[in-house]
């Protein structure tokens, strides 16, 4: 063999080595997006349809709605059909246009009440979670405990009966306040196993400050249960306006479809046959529930790789 | 018994794998085999060895040997025959009455195998009862049986398993793989993650039950040292291939493809003149994409043209014991011994047809890149001014049990001191306080007594007494390289972002110098070119990769002092040198000084100039590293060098 001088591939050097290392990296498979694994799931692409359903009746409300919300101006019970598609009210309001403005009004405590609820989850329980086992952590936990095992139902009538303004805002406001107790502890969880991750302790010895590291390094992880908890404060959000407004302790300036529900329950909508007004809120708020909920389903195929090979 | 008469020279496999192809199709990713037609078989009572990088489809092997391969992984061709009978579409209701009578396993993390909340004594009778006529007194009889062959005092039968030390699990789960006589037994790594030490007594313990009761053992392991100690013969998996089967002894005298060459050459005897130890470059080829060739070409030095466009086959290779001696030898084959197989062409060629053009030397050594360390480039004196002082530091960690409190000892009075420029290894065995000792070195904890003085170049810092900035000041002058570069890499970011933490930090480096110092740091550990990695994320690098970037990252900071815990022991053996090369060049470079925490002599031989042997937080011998390794003075020292796993002993006597 050595008699031989033409050496057709000579055995690869370093510098060739680490070129074909170099091109393997490039070749990596990068996995899928993190749209493309909710979208794979069939439970979260019918929520996701569905919830952009709702948003897209909220914002056209103006162009698909016939009339105002809040127009009291027609005759009073009318049975559905002609004019009035699902009917009017007993004071004479259009429910078809009712319910497409109350989508608004859901949409919006349930943005703005998860938002506000896992803002405040989140902070106290990254805070109690990096500073676990000292007086901060103790203090918070205390708060959070306490929060979970107060009787969310009373306190809520309570503080909307005493309460001089009946804003949406208000509502929102009263809705995160009770809510965010549970998100906390969860992210409390989850930022105590982080914290003692070896790539937390790499970030210190690179320099970086405490909210750097929590940022950059920590917060980036928690995405998918963020996520989660959201969809979840959102939920329930919306659940707990339509009920509020149910029991009549809801916003009075606009229309939701808790007040329909209230109106038409105090009216005796089923005496008089206007079921459907009855109904359709009660639908309506149904099929937005669950469109989050099935969304939900996805956003756990995306923390959890396991669950994307089932069904 | 009948099924032998068609083959009466021969015995009837216990375990018969033909063709087996094991696919994973998951969802969003697209599909791989990572088993591909795989072929070989297990006589009864044989040891055989299953070894190969992390990633090359061992596991996968062995769980679909057990029937046992979970969604998206499934057998999608090939036969699995287990004593001549055809298991491979069985369902798992007909497995069940073989399950852990004819066939059982220890698995990989079987430290969590045990239920915890039941006593040790009724997870093994539910196993005996149900596959016995076992019953009441007989079965503890049985129990008592099985805890004397592993060596566990009876007293621990009634224990639940958390009152059972790592090692104490392990080897009751290999008394529970026993406890109805099988006669397979699949281990599966299963002393991963152990003590050496205590991993050398169970897998001794594991060789000297397989002779006595002669049940057949698969054996995988990513530690090949180990492996070619215990077993007869050795399967060699590459890509999810059988690269090469061979017996042990004549594997360690003749290894026939170059990959097996390149897994052998990491190991070495440190006690030797000169030690060369070899690593194989590259990582192994992504299996979701289409291969051409031979998958190990472009990591091999040998290769010849042909590799790089036909598929090499197992098929079976004449060797120097077989040359000359075929027809005796074959004569002899009464089931006791097996031609060599191996997949390819340059070993095939060099022994076939020697004169084919472009073929490289017959070699036995790995031709890749190596390190390399005599005893002449060993240090034999300290030289340097001090960097670090350790001064009779005790640690003493107290935790309260309801009123009494209790107090441990982790480091006990340790003093040594590390010079600028040189590597000092802190060796001992988990639990002998090496961690603990780097945790308040870097300024993590504080010595409850003792001091530890840095003398940087800004004058001398007591680390004991640094708090809030001034630990962070002194955090630029110390940095760290961390074990396991899959946890302290955050897979999400980009290098370029990790790499400009420490320069922006430490260094006050501004965006337009950033770019060429992040180019430097990776051409220094070797990733280049430097800018097909700068926005590579961390979860796309193999180990090795990963490892190097941990290495760029602490180099970021300029530190005058490093401590390494353990860099090379997540890694596997085939890439173990390339992280010390990279180490030894740092510091001939410049003038770091490292600290070197390992429980391996053999790194520590390699990288090391001053060794500390820690034994239950006290030093038990110090000195210089090649005094202390090939004369070790304390019983300790000796018992971690007879640890080392050393397939060539008998082979290369010195």
């Amino acid at each position: 063999m050595s008699e031989n001088p033409s050496n057709p591939t000579p055995a690869p050097d370093v510098a060739d080595l680490a070129l074909a290392e170099a091109e393997q990296t490039d070749r990596i498979d990068h996995g899928p997006g993190w749209f493309r694994i909710l979208w794979s799931s069939r439970k979260a692409r019918a929520g996701i349809v569905l919830l952009g359903l709702y948003v897209l009746l909220a914002i056209l409300a103006p162009v698909i709605a016939p009339y105002r919300g809040d127009d009291t101006s027609f005759a009073p019970v009318l049975l559905p059909g002609g004019e009035h598609l699902m009917g009017t009210t007993t004071q004479g309001a259009d429910i078809f246009s009712q319910l497409i403005w109350g989508t608004r009004v859901s949409l919006v405590v349930g943005l703005f009440g998860g938002l506000f609820a896992t803002a405040v989850g989140l902070v106290i329980g990254l805070t109690s979670g990096y500073f676990e086992g000292t007086w901060i952590d103790d203090v918070l936990s205390l708060l959070t405990n306490v929060a979970l095992v107060v009787p969310t139902l009373p306190l809520i009538i309570t503080l909307m009966a005493y309460s001089e303004v009946r804003s949406i805002w208000f509502t929102i406001l009263i809705i995160g306040i009770i809510s965010w107790a549970g998100a906390a502890r969860s992210k409390r969880a989850l930022m105590i196993t982080l914290r003692h991750r070896d790539f937390v302790t790499a970030a210190k010895f690179a320099g970086d400050r405490t909210p750097t590291i929590i940022a950059r390094e920590i917060l980036p992880q928690m995405t998918s249960l963020v996520a989660a908890g959201f969809f979840g404060a959102a939920t329930g959000a919306i659940g707990a306006e339509a009920g509020l407004s149910f029991l009549g302790l809801g916003n009075t300036e606009s229309v939701s479809w808790g007040t329909m529900l209230y109106q038409a329950q105090l009216q005796g909508a089923l005496a008089q046959g206007l079921w459907v007004w009855l109904l359709v809120p009660g639908l309506a708020l149904s099929g937005l529930i669950m469109a989050l909920t099935l969304i939900n389903f996805g956003i756990d195929l995306i923390s959890n790789p396991h669950l994307r090979e089932d069904g | 018994m009948d099924r032998h008469a068609s083959a009466p020279d021969d015995v009837t496999p216990i375990l018969e794998v033909e063709d087996l192809t094991v696919r994973y199709a998951p969802k969003l990713h697209p599909a791989l085999d990572a088993v591909d037609h795989v072929s070989f078989s297990i006589r009864p009572g044989e040891f055989v060895g299953l070894i190969g990088e992390s990633g090359s489809g061992k596991s996968t092997l062995g769980t679909a040997v057990l029937r046992l391969t979970e969604r998206p992984g499934s057998i999608t061709g090939g036969t699995i025959r287990f004593d001549g009978m055809d298991i491979t579409s069985m369902s798992q209701e007909e497995l069940r009455p073989y399950r852990w009578r004819d066939f059982s396993t220890v698995f990989q993390s079987s430290m969590n195998a045990l239920n915890p909340v039941v006593r040790v004594e009724d997870q093994f009778r539910d196993a005996i009862e149900l596959h016995s006529s076992r019953r009441g007194g007989e079965v503890v009889e049985r129990i008592k049986e099985l805890f004397d062959l592993v060596l566990i005092d009876h007293r621990f039968i009634r224990a639940y398993p958390h009152e059972l030390s790592g090692g104490m699990k392990q080897r009751v789960n290999l008394a529970l793989a026993l406890a109805n006589d099988p006669k397979f037994v699949l281990l599966d790594e299963p002393t991963t993650g152990l003590d050496v030490v205590v991993q050398r007594s169970i897998l001794e313990g594991v060789r000297r039950l397989q002779a006595e009761q002669g049940f057949a053992v698969l054996f995988i392991s990513h530690d090949i040292g180990t492996v070619m100690d215990l077993s007869d013969r050795i399967l060699v998996m590459y890509a999810g291939r059988i690269v090469e089967e061979h017996d042990t002894d004549d594997l360690l005298r003749e290894p026939l493809h170059p990959y097996t060459k390149g897994l052998l050459g990491s190991y070495g005897d440190p006690r030797q003149e000169t030690v060369r130890i070899t690593y194989v470059p590259g990582r192994p080829p992504d299996l979701s994409q289409p291969l051409q060739g031979c998958p190990f070409a472009p990591r091999c030095p040998e290769r010849i043209d042909r590799c790089l466009t036909d598929a090499p086959p197992l098929v079976e290779m004449p060797t120097t014991r077989t040359e000359g001696a075929v027809t005796a030898l074959r004569l002899d084959a009464a089931g006791t011994w097996r031609p060599p197989r191996a997949a390819c062409h340059v070993a095939l060629l060099q022994r076939t047809e020697p004169g084919t053009p472009g073929l490289p030397e017959r070699t036995v050594r790995f031709a890749g890149p190596a390190f390399e360390k005599s005893v002449g480039e060993t240090t034999e004196a300290l030289r340097g001014e001090v960097l670090l002082d350790v001064a009779d530091v005790t640690k003493v960690f107290s935790s309260r049990q309801g009123l009494r409190r209790r107090e441990t000892l982790a480091v006990d009075g340790v003093s040594f001191q590390l010079r600028r420029g040189m590597v000092t290894a802190l060796v001992g065995q988990s639990g002998s306080g090496k961690s603990t000792l780097a945790r308040m070195i870097t300024g993590v904890d504080r010595p409850t007594s003792g001091s530890i003085t840095f003398h940087g170049r800004q004058g001398p810092v007591d680390v004991g007494t640094l708090g809030g900035s001034g630990l962070r000041g002194y955090r630029s002058l110390v940095q760290m390289v961390f074990q396991d570069p899959y946890s302290s890499l955050n897979p999400n970011k980009t290098l370029e972002y990790i790499l400009s933490r420490p320069l922006r930090n430490h260094r006050q480096m501004g965006r337009a110098e950033l770019g060429a110092a992040i180019d430097e740091l990776l051409e220094r550990v070797a990733l280049t070119p430097a800018r097909r990695y700068r926005s590579r994320h961390a979860f796309e690098l193999s180990g090795g990769q990963r490892q190097r970037v941990v290495i760029a990252r602490a180099l970021a900071a300029e530190p005058e002092l490093i401590i390494a815990d353990e860099p090379i022991s997540s890694l596997d053996v085939s890439i173990r040198a390339e992280v010390l090369d990279l180490l030894q060049r740092l510091v001939a470079d410049s003038d770091v000084g490292i600290l070197y925490i390992t429980h391996d002599l053999l790194s520590a031989r390699m990288l090391a100039d001053d060794v500390v042997v820690l034994n239950q937080g006290r030093v038990a011998e110090h000195g210089i590293a090649i005094d202390v390794i090939r004369d070790p003075q304390d019983e300790y020292t000796r018992r971690l060098l007879d640890a080392i796993p050393n397939p060539f002993a008998d082979i290369y006597k010195p």
